[in-house]
């Protein structure tokens, strides 16, 4: 369905995007992971037909939306990472601005725009100003707007930025139903590895402009089939403890957070004594030792070296 | 491109105040300065040095003036007045003849010196007549009735005026108030309108709609058109307003006023894109159309009449100023009654001002990525 072929964006001699390839297949759900700043809004905007690549193609259908950018428009709702609304406006108001720039008007008009509040749960709100909305509610608003016009592709860019967890699961909730109800082919940006775990088919992984991993969520975990993961909680995380494990042969990977250390060792490999050894040096606590297969979180960290959302 | 208006127009009525704070501005200047008399009429003393001036009635002439204000006041306090530069100019008047005392040589000067030798030599032409018909009272006033009568309605007129010469200048306070006031409010009021184009490409709305099957050139064009009409509305209610209110009649010329501001309004818009285009953000772009507001109504005579500057770097740079043509045009057709052919030029001033500003505004704008 939407097709780019080795897209590269340069912004002066900086790279944004470089050699790109991507494929979306009508009806699935596929995501595009990437800590801030990896290169995934350019992306978005190129497929979008906003943003011109310095190099490559981007074919919808089988078609240049380069060249014709119209038979794209007119079929791809976006959902922007920005609030993108009139926010002195009701919500019913920007849906009704919105819907007329889709030529959608009268019976029609009014009919969509019932179906969408519906979809995004706020029947009930429509009347309100925007800027007194939630941010929750705003970022389904965002949503809605996308929807209008029954997009056959839905690229959404991180619509969960900022808000809280109910907001969000009723907004993955959404997503999924718009896929599995409407077979809307949907494009899911985020820097959080769980909603793109939940909600996707395949996955792209991007870093520094780079793709640097495809393929199912399986065929990714695989990456690190030869690995398992320690998870060690202590009741305080040293400088010395830490530069112990870094040094250490068998240590494939390393993740430091407040209190715990996740360390990516070879499946075969017993770390059991090391690491008591090790605790005990450093003087600290252990509070627990949990082993686990690789998540796609793993994955990412064993790629680039650093975790997803530093 | 009307789904674009019906949302800006209904942004407005949910958020009038900037609208109505300009609105109001404008209004309320024009009547403290224009209508109240603070800061209008230039006033100008004069003193009875021979009492023998009382039989004539140039003094009663005189204070019906209304280009500037001559009120009496003893000889001696008005000398003590303009050595105390609190007048630049005071007249001592008598029977045959009077002195201009001067404490500042200005425009002003000029314009006195006209209008008390012009009382003068009309008073001596009446006297002059009526001496050589050797009349009786009674026959003399019904003369000089005849006279007055013939005077305003000759068989010839003659008219002389040129917008730029001394001898033509007609200077209404209410007007020039009025006018230069609401030119100068409106900058404001359109800049405010078109920066929410640029608030709207900041929030990713532009984009959207570009995504859209709605074309570019509709997008501007659509908000264009919301700012010169949010612009338009604003010189009109004001007009409206003094018209309705306080009965200023605009000399019978009020549609042909509201007329002439369409062109100055488009210029407006222009200039305000033109300016987004070279800006980064809403900050800086209040920062500079204060200064390009401010800059253009004084070198434009939106605060004091273009006719008593003197400075040819002024006079120059206020041909290239929207401001200074609209104000030629608004005082030619209500103080002078220009005809359109007249009005041509300054007109067409306007216009290509504004299709060139339009012009580069937005190929800057689109160069830029705005």
């Amino acid at each position: 369905m939407l097709e780019l072929v080795n897209i590269s964006k340069r912004f002066k001699q900086k790279y944004a995007v470089k050699s790109m390839n991507m494929l979306i297949e009508r009806g699935e759900i596929v995501g595009l992971l990437g800590p801030n700043g990896a290169g995934k809004s350019t992306a978005i905007s190129i497929m979008s037909s906003l943003v011109e690549p310095t190099e490559g193609d981007v074919y919808f259908k089988g078609q240049s939306i380069l060249k014709k950018p119209e038979s794209l428009r007119k079929v791809a709702g976006i959902v922007p990472q920005e609030i993108a609304l009139y926010t002195d406006l009701t919500a019913e108001e920007n849906l009704q601005f919105f819907g007329r720039i889709y030529h959608l008007k009268g019976a029609k008009l009014k009919e969509r725009m019932d179906d969408v509040l519906e979809t995004i749960g706020l029947t009930d709100r429509r009347k309100e100003v925007v800027k007194k909305f939630s941010g929750g509610m705003k970022r389904r608003l965002n949503i809605g707007v996308a929807l209008l016009h029954e997009p056959e592709l839905l690229i959404m860019d991180e619509p969960t930025v900022g808000i809280d967890a109910q907001s969000r699961n009723y907004i993955l909730e959404t997503v999924r139903r718009l896929n599995e109800e409407k077979n809307v082919t949907i494009l899911y940006t985020s820097h959080y590895m769980e909603e793109v775990e939940y909600l996707c088919d395949r996955i792209y992984i991007m870093d520094q402009g780079n793709l640097i991993a495809a393929g199912t969520k399986e065929e990714i975990k695989r990456i690190l089939s030869g690995e398992k993961t320690i998870v060690i909680k202590a009741d305080r995380i040293t400088e010395s403890f830490i530069n112990e494990f870094k040094t250490h042969p068998l240590i494939n990977g390393m993740n430091v957070e407040e209190k715990q250390v996740s360390i990516m060792v070879a499946k075969e490999v017993n770390m059991f004594a090391d690491i008591i050894k090790l605790a005990d040096k450093a003087s600290l606590e252990l509070n627990s030792v949990n082993v686990k297969t690789p998540t796609l979180e793993d994955v990412f960290l064993h790629l680039t070296g650093r975790a997803l959302r530093d | 491109m009307r789904g674009i208006l019906i949302a800006r127009w209904k942004q407005l009525l949910r958020n009038p105040w900037t609208f109505l704070c300009f609105t109001g501005l404008s209004i309320g200047f024009a009547l403290i300065l224009g209508l109240t008399g603070a800061g209008n009429t230039i006033r100008v003393p004069i003193a009875i040095v021979d009492e023998e001036v009382h039989e004539a009635p140039i003094i009663s002439q005189l204070k019906q003036e209304t280009t500037l204000q001559f009120y009496e006041m003893k000889e001696q306090d008005l000398l003590q007045f303009i050595e105390d530069g609190k007048a630049e100019v005071g007249v001592l008047l008598s029977k045959d003849s009077y002195k201009l005392v001067v404490g500042v040589e200005s425009t002003t000067v000029t314009i006195a010196e006209n209008i008390v030798r012009q009382t003068y030599v009309n008073y001596f032409q009446q006297q002059s007549i009526i001496d050589r018909a050797h009349m009786s009272a009674e026959e003399e006033k019904s003369l000089l009735q005849e006279l007055e009568e013939n005077l305003n309605e000759p068989i010839f007129t003659i008219q002389a005026s040129n917008f730029r010469t001394d001898e033509a200048v007609i200077y209404n306070p209410t007007y020039q108030f009025l006018f230069g006031f609401s030119l100068f409010f409106v900058i404001y009021t359109i800049g405010h309108s078109t920066t929410a184009m640029l608030t709207e490409k900041k929030q990713g709305i532009w984009d959207r709609i570009i995504l859209s099957p709605v074309s570019k050139w509709k997008m501007y064009v659509g908000n264009l058109i919301y700012s010169f009409f949010e612009g338009y509305l604003q010189v009109v209610i004001i007009f409206s307003f003094f018209f309705v209110v306080f009965d200023i009649d605009y000399n019978g010329m009020l549609w042909k006023a509201l007329l002439l501001l369409i062109p100055y309004v488009f210029a407006m818009v222009a200039l305000t894109i033109l300016l987004i285009s070279v800006i980064k953000n809403i900050q800086q772009f209040n920062v500079l159309i204060t200064i390009v507001a401010v800059s253009m109504a004084m070198i434009g005579g939106a605060y004091w009449p273009i006719e008593i500057v003197e400075s040819k770097i002024l006079l120059t740079l206020a041909k290239f100023n929207p401001v200074a043509y609209a104000m030629e045009a608004l005082k030619g057709v209500v103080n002078y009654g220009y005809s359109w052919d007249q009005l041509y030029y300054p007109i067409s001033i306007l216009l290509l001002m504004g299709v060139v500003m339009i012009s580069i505004g937005i190929h800057l704008m689109e160069r830029r990525h705005i």
